[in-house]
């Protein structure tokens, strides 16, 4: 996520009382003028009593909000006492008409920004100080009123540095939602680690009550822990949304977003009037998208999903330009068979008539779909085995098979097996030759697509991976093609 | 009774009319429960084998399972459809369309080329499926189920009806009971039907006796997991994994070679063991 550096100068020069703001400020920019002259009347310090012109450059950059109050307060202040303002530092704050300096939006994004920038000091709200002190190398200045700033840039008094948060990542981050928690479902959870394994995409088919979110919600706890790069990306994300907590800002928990079906494209991938903000597959990014009843979302928000699958990331062009956005999640999709839910169950009867099964089918099939590796069948667990005592593996038991076999992938090709193009496929998971035999019979009996068939074949070299095996192995192959939905109509 | 009005003028792709000899029509519901279409294809196949003409709709479900069952059992069967000869509904059913008439057997129309389905279109060739057969045979239909139509239309035209029972539980029953207490035939096998036809020479053993090849021959295969699955209700890989105490990777693994060798199938969300070896579904 990159940030957008505003340099603010002022001048003061003999004439008129007046204060001007100039260089493509908005509407809600010119506020500022208002704000900054009361904070600084009621901070008890003097506005300059001469023709005041503060420039916000560079001009072609549309500028809104509230979060350049400090610094045209200082320049100010600094103009007019003829003074320069400190080296290689950078201001963030919004100014209330007391001179209280109040939170503002995507200061650890401003500050990993301005630090990769070479910028050695950055003054923040006293609320967002933690959050800043996230970034390794920078010196946060922890700033409660304009009074005590002033004091501080003046060489009056000085405000203590933030301590740098010096974030670990915590491997004994607890699992929220336990995959031992889970009753039967054996199928499932064996999809949900080989996905984990390989950062394959999920489909869960079943009918209602199955216990597909419940296996969804299990995901984020088989993943390997964050490392504080990931963290800090989840972490900007919700910094740019004013979500982060003010106190123990890092959370080292894998996103788990689950998006009602009614949401809008914008808050999906993203949106908003002005500059864009991040939607719920940023939120989502390092973490699990769920989309439950995902024929039920709206097929163009569907569509614009392909984009971010693809590359990771997402980028939305808005009147105030153009910005990318993290998008690098695990796509979990649950859906019912048809919309009663029952179609092809033995035990209970449907009600749709074919033609809205297959409408209804129709809608999940199609080029998001196929970028799914793995769709796996959910039922209703007999009574039985849910009364009894789940028997289950634990989530961290799974998550260390699912870290050895990233680490092979990562170690063998760079990347998570998910990833890998045909090409890169053919290099690095080459099949045994009854395993190629099997595959190609198979393709050959069910008429499988191109995709279909380098979907299988991706997947074999997960379950090889999981098994800790250089080879990929007939059965790996045929355990592979297991991982697939019947059309019910057909 | 009326007079029947007279058969329509009919497109045909395929050989028409078929070798001389009696024809039933098989017909029933779209989505079939695993009973229903098991028993439309060994019926299809036993009758074709004994040299019945299988008349069906070329629809998904039972009538898919009665065209493929009489081309396994080396027959010929005449698919009445209700679209044009040449627009193939549903689309999925292309191939089974080119094997019907590669089998020595008949697509047939009576609406123009190029007619795409309608629904009023479908009570028509319901009826016109009656009127080229002797008999009537329906294999699970719900209540208002288009295999009422046909059967409707067969007593019209003076035909025997005949209806296979199944559950008191399955709505797919409703209709099919219902023909038997309103007197039409009951079909328990082949037989059965052979009989409605007239048909005198003795030809089967055993008409809806399970197929020799099933179970036994694959255990001796290889694979014994195929004899923890039914054939009418489908086992999902969990449950089958829990029954048989494996690691349900190797279950999963196991099924997609068995059903490579024909042996299962998939059904919604489970496996069902498939009637026969070796066969290739469409």
């Amino acid at each position: 996520m990159e940030g957008r550096l505003i340099e603010v100068q002022a001048h003061a020069a003999n004439g008129d009382v007046k204060f001007f703001l100039i260089g493509l400020a908005t509407t809600s920019m010119k506020e500022a003028k208002d704000r900054v002259r009361a904070a600084i009347v009621n901070s008890g310090l003097h506005f300059p009593r001469r023709r005041i012109t503060v420039n916000l450059a560079p001009p072609e950059v549309r500028k809104s909000g509230a979060s350049l109050d400090l610094a045209i307060a200082i320049v100010v202040l600094l103009a007019s006492a003829g003074k320069a303002p400190p080296p290689r530092s950078a201001f963030l704050g919004e100014l209330a008409l007391d001179g209280t300096v109040r939170h503002v939006d995507g200061v650890l994004v401003a500050a990993r920004w301005l630090r990769r920038r070479g910028y050695r000091t950055l003054f923040v709200p006293s609320a967002d100080a933690d959050e800043a002190a996230l970034v390794e190398g920078l010196e946060v200045v922890p700033c409660a009123h304009l009074g005590s700033v002033v004091d501080h840039v003046l060489g009056r008094e000085p405000i203590p540095a933030a301590p740098p948060a010096r974030p670990q990542p915590d491997p004994l981050q607890a699992i929220e939602h336990d995959l031992c928690e889970v009753h039967g479902q054996e199928e499932a959870k064996r999809a949900l680690e080989i996905a984990a394994a390989g950062g394959h995409h999920v489909l869960m088919s079943g009918p209602p009550g199955a216990g597909k979110t419940m296996l969804a919600r299990c995901l984020p706890g088989i993943l390997p822990p964050l490392t504080l790069d990931d963290a800090l990306e989840v972490a900007q994300v919700r910094s740019l949304l004013g979500e982060l907590p003010a106190r123990g800002p890092l959370d080292w928990a894998r996103p788990f977003r689950a998006p009602h079906h009614g949401v809008s494209m914008a808050g999906l991938v993203g949106g908003g009037s002005g500059v864009a903000l991040p939607g719920e597959i940023s939120r989502a990014s390092q973490g699990v998208l769920f989309l439950d009843e995902m024929a039920e979302f709206n097929s163009s928000a569907l569509q614009a999903l392909r984009q971010p699958l693809e590359s990771g990331r997402v980028t939305i062009t808005r009147s105030g330009g153009s910005v990318v956005y993290p998008a690098r999640f695990m796509l979990v999709a649950a859906t019912n068979p048809c919309p009663c839910g029952w179609a092809g169950d033995s035990r209970r009867a449907c009600r749709c008539t074919p033609a809205i099964v297959d409408a209804y089918q129709r809608k999940l099939s199609g080029p998001l779909v196929d970028r799914i590796d793995i769709k796996v069948t959910v039922r209703r667990v007999a009574p039985s085995v849910l009364s009894g005592e789940p028997q289950g593996e634990a989530s961290a038991q799974v998550r260390d098979r699912v870290i050895a076999a990233r680490g092979r992938q990562l170690q063998r090709q760079g990347c998570l097996n998910a990833l890998l193009k045909p090409a890169r496929l053919r290099r690095e998971a080459e099949l045994e030759p009854p395993a190629r035999r099997a595959l190609e019979r198979w393709a050959e009996q069910q008429g499988l697509s191109a995709r279909g068939f380098h979907r299988a074949w991706r997947v074999a070299r997960t379950a090889a991976d999981l098994e800790g095996v250089d080879a990929v192995g007939e059965h790996h192959v045929l355990e592979a093609l297991g991982y697939r939905l019947q059309d019910v109509a057909a | 009774m009326s007079a029947a009005p007279p058969l329509p003028q009919l497109r045909t792709r395929g050989r028409w009319p078929p070798p001389p000899g009696p024809r039933a029509a098989i017909v029933g519901s779209r989505r079939p429960s695993p009973y229903g279409e098991a028993v439309a294809e060994q019926l299809g196949s036993e009758l074709a084998a004994a040299g019945v003409v299988i008349v069906s709709g070329l629809a998904l479900g039972v009538d898919a399972a009665a065209h493929r069952g009489a081309l396994h059992g080396g027959g010929t069967t005449v698919a009445v459809m209700g679209t044009g000869v040449d627009v193939v509904y549903p689309p999925s059913h292309a191939g089974l369309a080119d094997e019907i008439v590669a089998g020595g057997g008949a697509l047939v129309s009576q609406f123009p080329d190029g007619a795409l389905p309608r629904r009023h279109n479908f009570p028509a060739r319901n009826y016109t499926m009656a009127a080229i057969s002797d008999v009537v045979v329906v294999v699970e239909a719900a209540q208002g189920s288009g295999a009422l139509i046909t059967a409707e239309a067969a007593v019209e035209l003076g035909k025997d009806v005949l209806a296979v029972p199944g559950s008191i539980f399955s709505p797919l029953s409703v209709g099919t009971h219902g023909l038997i207490s309103d007197g039409a035939g009951l079909v328990q096998n082949a037989r059965d039907v052979l009989a409605a036809l007239r048909v005198e020479r003795e030809v089967l053993d055993d008409p809806l006796a399970p197929p020799a090849s099933a179970g036994f021959e694959l255990a001796r295969a290889g694979d014994g997991l195929v004899l923890h699955l039914s054939e009418t209700m489908a086992l999902s890989a969990s449950e089958l994994a829990r029954k048989v105490q494996l690691p349900v990777a190797e279950v999963v693994g196991r099924l997609t070679s068995l059903e490579l060798q024909g042996a299962v199938r998939r059904h919604g969300s489970g496996y069902l063991r498939a009637l026969r070896r070796g066969k290739t579904r469409a």
